[in-house]
């Protein structure tokens, strides 16, 4: 009978995984808001047919653009970081972090000031909360056990 | 004489009080730019006017400059409840005075050449909040009582002059005997306290009174050093003392305890080196409450290294490298015998010098050597052993006679149980049978429940007294291992009583960036001020978002510059995620309480599944 080989492959918590469904999650969101404001201002029809800026104030059309790259550059790192984190790599928790930190700004920008996006806040904060697990840290060899205040 | 003791130097307990102190007298080493060395109170005195502070906010001149003397210092005056006598060692100076002083100690400096140069300061150490807690204490000297730079610069043109006149360093001897210890103690006193003008300290004060106790015990007629006790900023109690033969806490110069004294502040240490002191600012009640319950949630339940935002960084740079005071040194002591009966020591409960009417007292000078500011007792003087922590330890010779005494007792309690349990237990399992018997006779239930009452009790007593042998039997076990030890001449270990060790902060350690990390901590809360004043020409909405942003930013930055952004970036992330939760819940608490009920429903169910498929 043949034996069964026996496997060292070590087991990601379960909270890597939840964290790597609410990346795919925050990215399709993303992914969605990149595009959303081009087809609003028909740019895939038009193109970019009027001015970007008048004076020193966006036009819509140049707010749609910029509001656009913004997420597409969220959208590329959250795809970056995704790879980094499901290959256990230091500098994609450090990432993410810093990532959901700005994802989380603008998010709660967006609540106080215009029109808050539910989603994007709560897969930010379980990915927060995730990514502050011991557990994952030790795995990403972020805590040692010991540290001082930082601020 | 004991084996441990054979490398201590001792002296005959025949010796004078005033011998044994020049004995054990201890080297004080300074930092360099220290600017105010132990002096005698005499001068001292005559140098300073008499004040008495009314409760109505008044100040009454009691005796002129010039005409106070330690005679006249002590002359019985009542005063009314709620008064304050003090000293006052510099006259106010008008502008062109305190022009004049400032350039005078510009100029005693560079004659001197006595200069202090801090390194890595205090504020790039700590974080950027407690450099905002730092700023709002600075600030506080606004409301708050003071001593001016001014004062401080007077007060060193002074004291130079009187050590230019009689140049000597004085200590105030004081040999008390408690519970058979010989205890030494050596008051340093000081015209001045410049840890804040000098070195960036918290506090300046006129006057300040520091101490050292050399704990002695006697043993084949000789005294012999045990213990050392050195008074200190944030410790208190056992943490103060360090035995003799603890070498890697304790120098010794031929048998002379070495000091390191704190710059400006003059607290004493055992090891050289910079101490970081910390500050709390005074909360009142409403904040430090839910300020404890948020730390205990911020470190217990997420985890993260305890902070608290309005504790202070400061500095106590106890670097030895400047002028050394003792014996085997170029300046020596000029030793001075105070007892309960030397007058000024008793009889004056006054301030020593300025009372600077600083309501949390940092700027206010301290009482003598025998009361706190407020005139009462101080325990240093009345208890100099609980000052260390020595209450209940007995000097080693005694230490052996009442463990000895413990083992006795104990075994001969331990030999009382061996009877008394089989008895007890006899007669628990008599009564048992009793009960027993009583058993299907209804006629009988009074008594069955009385008898059945007395056996839980009993069974309770027999469980007690088991309990009580066992425990015995472990202390037995303990004391007499440690009998063993002393007689055989061990000791414990020297640190065993410490809890928390004073330890000097790496002087080696140095930051990525030190220069860009240092100028950053001297510019970035004004750059921050700078910043948030930008916003008043945002439109007002966008004040708060703006204000949390600008602090955010200047945290990372700070944390970039101190090697700490991963754990920064973290703890902010999780503040915000924090703040994104509570809005999450007041928005869909309903359904988020019901998602939750659902997956532990779920849970449940695939948990009981698996015990019913196997």
């Amino acid at each position: 009978m043949a034996k069964r080989r026996k496997s060292y492959r070590r087991k990601s918590p379960i909270a890597v995984t939840v964290i790597a469904a609410a990346i795919v999650v925050l990215f399709l969101i993303r992914l969605y808001q990149v595009f959303e404001p081009l087809f609003r201002q028909q740019v895939f029809k038009d193109g970019i047919s009027g001015p970007l800026t008048a004076g020193l104030r966006l036009t819509p059309l140049g707010s749609a653009l910029l509001s656009s790259i913004t997420y597409l550059v969220l959208s590329a790192a959250g795809i970056v970081v995704l790879i980094g984190f499901l290959r256990l790599r230091r500098w994609s928790w450090v990432l993410l972090m810093a990532w959901t930190g700005v994802s989380l700004v603008i998010s709660l920008m967006a609540y106080f000031y215009s029109h808050p996006n539910y989603a994007v806040m709560a897969s930010d904060v379980i990915i927060a909360f995730a990514l502050n697990i011991t557990e994952v840290q030790r795995i990403f060899k972020i805590r040692s056990g010991n540290g001082g205040p930082s601020f | 004489m004991a084996a441990q003791a054979s490398d201590r130097p001792t002296f005959p307990v025949t010796a004078s009080d005033l011998e044994l102190l020049r004995c054990f007298e201890p080297v004080v080493y300074y930092t360099q730019g220290e600017q105010f060395f132990p002096t005698d109170v005499e001068h001292y005195v005559r140098d300073c006017s008499l004040w008495e502070h009314y409760p109505d906010g008044h100040d009454e001149l009691l005796v002129k400059q010039g005409e106070l003397d330690l005679d006249k210092l002590v002359e019985s005056r009542p005063a009314a409840f709620g008064s304050v006598r003090y000293l006052r060692f510099v006259e106010p100076l008008s502008l062109a005075e305190t022009a004049q002083v400032l350039a005078a100690q510009a100029r005693l400096r560079r004659r001197l050449r006595n200069y202090f140069h801090a390194g890595i300061g205090r504020l790039a150490r700590g974080g950027f909040l407690p450099r905002l807690a730092d700023g709002l204490f600075s600030l506080s000297f606004l409301l708050r009582g003071k001593v001016s730079a001014a004062t401080a610069a007077a007060a060193e043109l002074d004291y130079n002059e009187a050590l230019k006149e009689d140049p000597k360093y004085v200590y105030y001897g004081r040999v008390a005997r408690q519970n058979g210890w010989t205890i030494l103690q050596y008051w340093f006193f000081f015209s001045f306290n410049s840890w804040r003008s000098g070195f960036h300290g918290v506090n300046d004060h006129e006057s300040d009174w520091e101490m050292v106790n050399v704990y002695l015990y006697e043993q084949d007629g000789q005294l012999v050093p045990e213990w050392v006790g050195y008074a200190s900023h944030d410790f208190k109690g056992d943490d103060l003392r360090r035995r003799w033969d603890d070498r890697g806490e304790l120098d010794l110069e031929d048998g002379h305890p070495v000091v390191n004294a704190g710059a400006g502040s003059h607290a004493s240490y055992f090891r050289r080196g910079e101490y970081q002191a910390e500050v709390t600012l005074p909360l009142p009640g409403w904040v430090s409450g839910p300020m404890r319950s948020w730390n205990k949630f911020w470190t217990e339940t997420l985890g993260q290294p305890a902070a608290n935002p309005f504790r202070i960084p400061f500095v106590d740079y106890a670097r030895g490298d400047g002028l050394a005071i003792g014996p085997g040194k170029a300046a020596t002591w000029s030793p001075a015998m105070i007892e309960e009966t030397t007058p000024w020591v008793s009889r004056y409960r006054g301030l020593w010098g300025l009372f600077a009417r600083d309501p949390i007292s940092g700027e206010n000078a301290p009482a003598g050597p025998m009361y706190n500011r407020d005139g009462s007792p101080r325990g240093a003087w009345y208890d100099p052993l609980g000052f260390a922590g020595l209450d209940k330890v007995p000097p080693p010779p005694k230490a052996l006679t009442l463990l000895d005494h413990n083992c006795k007792k104990v075994i001969h309690r331990q030999e009382e149980l061996e009877k008394l349990i089989p008895e007890k237990a006899d007669e628990l399992q008599a009564l048992g049978v009793r009960l027993k018997g009583m058993e299907g006779n209804p006629h009988l239930a009074k008594q069955h429940a009385a008898l059945e009452k007395a056996i839980n009790q009993l069974a309770e007593e027999v469980k007690g007294l088991r309990r009580e042998r066992s425990e015995n039997s472990a202390l037995l076990q303990g004391l007499t291992q440690q009998l063993g030890r002393v007689k055989a001449g061990g000791q414990d270990d020297p640190r065993a009583h410490i809890r928390h060790l004073a330890e000097p902060v790496r002087g080696d350690r140095t930051f990525r960036n030190e220069h860009a990390a240092e100028t950053w901590a001297a510019i970035s809360l004004s750059l921050m001020l700078f910043a948030i004043a930008a916003l008043v020409f945002f439109p007002v909405r966008f004040t708060w978002a703006g204000l949390a942003i600008i602090i955010i930013l200047f945290v990372v930055a700070d944390s970039v510059l101190r090697g700490a952004f991963i754990q920064t970036i973290g703890q902010i992330t999780l503040i915000l995620a924090m703040l994104a939760t509570l809005i999450l819940l007041f928005h869909f608490g309903k359904w988020i309480l019901a998602a939750g009920l659902v997956i532990m429903g779920i849970s449940l169910m695939v948990q009981r599944l698996r015990e019913l498929t196997g």
